[in-house]
């Protein structure tokens, strides 16, 4: 009989404390790996950020984080609203009034525009073109795909397209209308949009977002930029080429919040060489800011996720020391039991180094075991959670979801084990027999 | 210089299974005083044979069976397992020695709780320098009549059945001597005669020696070889007998 079931024996013999200690163990790691697979998962899942099918932001003058946190995960509020004159320098000519390329579309493969600051039933409204849902991206370079309908076209004023978890928490479906309302739920109501799509769970921020057209958003109270004739600092602009169509605000009185911007490979330059030129121009302007939403969100991981994760680590790490601890108190409590059972086996022939390595045994397969078990409930419950992480923090945690440090809590547990049944391991091997059997 | 014991030897050259020489064993008193437990100038036992060793309760009897097994060494002598002298060995040795050679069975039998019958007997022979043989194992138990009870663990069978397994457990690795310390003690005077049957039988099947320690005359009386040991201001002699004791 080896080791391993001799020590399985005596754990069978227990079972009560046994289960109890296998379950304290289980409840540890399976918090450390919930806290390891939910920060690491967000972690890598943030910083690769790609495949959204944009790599640059642009909004207006201030926090490049507050502008990211807007923009990508509808989180705080805009910073400020920036000039159609500056969108307009992404545009080439074909969508521009003069028929002249913007003095950066040459640097710019795509620019969609969003506009913010309405509400519906709490969640955002953003204002949009069609662009959206035809050039980015859900994550991943994966195409946006439609539950219910499908996307809205600019000439439809008063379309709208919502997330899964709005159609679901609100009960929308396709032709529904919504009426937004103006700077927070209890504003000003504004005309109603009809829905035309309902887009497939994308478990992004996207989920929550209400999208409407730009052009039926520029149309409400309070949303056209009221013209200063008295401002000397703009330059008069020919009728035409404020112009934007029958029906459509002038775009001498739009705004938009940012601009999501997916760079070009200038002629003879790598893609991240002219976003860096790109970025560089656009910041040392007063108009905008460019911000880089990979190396925001570094910023952010680094400065509150990172310390947090680490801090969460810690308490679950003391959790598991607490749940070895909780062995080492098992074994101390039937020491008397074992005393007997380990002077019975050394009468037998059993040698102390025997005796020994069967204690130190008993704890790693526990430790291991209760392990196991946590290592299952931990990835368990991060997939019962995973929808819950996706629409807070916009990344897909599914249950197979792990990271490579959870490797270590192998070797971990095993060393927790064996420093946790140290104590009952060397009482065993100096069991003296006749004293136990005489 | 290390004296070298005598080796007693058969007629066929080989050396008996156990002997004891000069052996002296006292323990420390709490005021600091030795208490001499044991002194046994001479004492052997060969292949085969069946022995019993009766004295009173506090006698040094199970002392004896600890020096002679190698649980515990004497303060002098030698004791000599088929000529191998256990106590010059280091105490892994002398574990090994008493998993191979020496068979124990206790008054209290002493089982494994957690383990099944059958898993008693085998844990018995992974603590050997032989590879546990499951077959033996069972058939051990099938020869001491638990053919039935290999997987049931000891909470589940009789007084008698316990007995029954440390007998087998004894026997697991082929010893060259059993020793039994009081083995019908806990059982009722029903069931004692079984296991003294079941003890002599089995060992003459083996060919093991057999010792047996006891407090009870009646229980002293039925076996061919008889000592005693006999208190002399605490020092211990030992007289073999034929069928009565000096």
């Amino acid at each position: 009989m080896s080791l391993l079931g001799i020590a399985w024996r005596n754990i069978r013999q227990r079972t009560f404390t046994s289960g109890l200690t296998a379950l304290s163990m289980a409840l540890g790691v399976a918090l450390v790996v919930a806290t390891l697979v939910t920060g690491g998962i967000v972690k890598q899942a943030f910083e690769s950020g790609a495949g959204l099918g944009y790599n640059m932001i642009v909004g207006a003058k201030g926090s490049p984080l507050q502008l990211v946190l807007n923009s990508v995960y509808f989180i705080s509020k805009p910073i400020e609203n920036i000039s159609w004159a500056t969108y307009a320098k992404f545009l080439p000519a074909s969508e521009r009034p003069d028929n002249k390329d913007g003095i950066w579309a040459t640097s710019t493969q795509t620019a969609v525009p969003i506009c913010m600051g309405d509400y519906y039933q709490g969640h955002r409204v953003i204002g949009t073109n069609a662009t959206y849902f035809d050039r980015l991206n859900r994550g991943n370079g994966e195409q946006f795909e439609f539950s219910a309908g499908s996307n809205f076209r600019d000439q439809d004023l008063y379309s709208a397209v919502i997330g899964s978890q709005v159609a679901r928490t609100l009960n929308l479906r396709v032709n529904n209308e919504i009426a937004p309302t103006h700077g927070a739920d209890d504003g000003k109501v504004h005309d109603p949009f009809q829905i035309v799509g309902i887009l497939a769970r994308t478990d992004t921020p996207i989920d929550r977002g209400v999208f409407v057209n730009m052009e039926g958003f520029y149309l409400q109270d309070g949303h056209a930029k009221p013209i200063d004739s008295t401002d000397m600092t703009q330059e008069p602009q020919a009728a035409e080429d404020t112009f934007a169509g029958e029906g459509l605000l002038p775009f001498n009185q739009r705004e938009v919040t940012a601009i999501l911007l997916e760079t070009a490979a200038l002629p003879g330059l790598p893609a991240e060489l002219t976003a860096m030129g790109l970025r560089n121009a656009i910041n040392e302007g007063r108009d905008a800011q460019a911000a880089l939403p990979i190396a925001e969100i570094r910023v952010l991981l680094d400065l509150f996720v990172t310390p947090l994760e680490l801090l969460l680590l810690l308490v679950t790490t003391l959790v598991v020391i607490v749940s070895a601890i909780g062995i080492l108190v098992s074994m101390v409590g039937s020491s008397l039991e074992r005393s007997r059972d380990v002077a019975i086996m050394r009468a037998l022939g059993a040698r102390r180094s025997v005796v020994l390595a069967t204690v130190l045994m008993e704890a790693i397969l526990l430790a291991v075991g209760g392990g196991i078990i946590g290592w299952l409930l931990g990835h368990g419950t991060v997939g019962l959670i995973g929808p819950w992480i996706a629409t807070n923090a916009g990344v897909s945690v599914g249950l197979f979801s792990y990271t490579t440090t959870e490797i270590l809590l192998v070797p971990f547990l095993i060393v927790l084990a064996i420093l946790a049944a140290l104590l009952p391991a060397v009482a065993a091997y100096r069991t003296d027999v006749s004293r136990w059997l005489g | 210089m290390k004296h070298t014991p005598t080796i007693t030897k058969n007629k066929d050259g080989s050396p008996v299974v156990l002997e004891l020489q000069n052996i002296k064993k006292s323990f420390v008193m709490p005021g600091g005083d030795p208490l001499l437990i044991l002194d046994i100038p001479s004492f052997h036992i060969d292949a085969g044979e069946l022995v019993a060793l009766e004295g009173q309760s506090g006698s040094g009897k199970s002392t004896l069976l600890n020096v002679i097994s190698g649980i515990s060494r004497p303060d002098s002598g030698h004791v000599l397992i088929s000529g191998l002298d256990i106590v010059k060995l280091a105490e892994s040795q002398r574990d090994r020695l008493r998993a191979d050679r020496v068979g124990l069975i206790f008054q209290q039998f002493n089982l494994l709780p957690g383990f099944t019958a059958l898993e008693n007997v085998l844990v018995a022979m992974s603590f050997g320098s032989a590879v546990a043989d499951k077959v033996r194992a069972e058939s051990l138990l099938e020869s001491v009549g638990l053919a039935d009870r290999l997987h049931h663990k000891p909470a589940a069978l009789s007084i008698g059945q316990q007995q029954r397994v440390a007998v087998a457990r004894a026997l697991a690795n082929r010893p060259r001597i059993l020793l039994a310390d009081e083995p019908t003690a806990s059982i009722d005077p029903a069931h004692q005669q079984q296991v003294i049957d079941l003890l002599q039988t089995t060992c003459q099947d083996e060919n093991v020696a057999l010792l047996v320690v006891t407090h009870a005359p009646e229980i002293a009386k039925q076996f061919p070889i008889r000592y005693r040991l006999e208190n002399f201001n605490r020092a211990v002699a030992v007289h073999p007998t034929t069928n009565e004791v000096r």
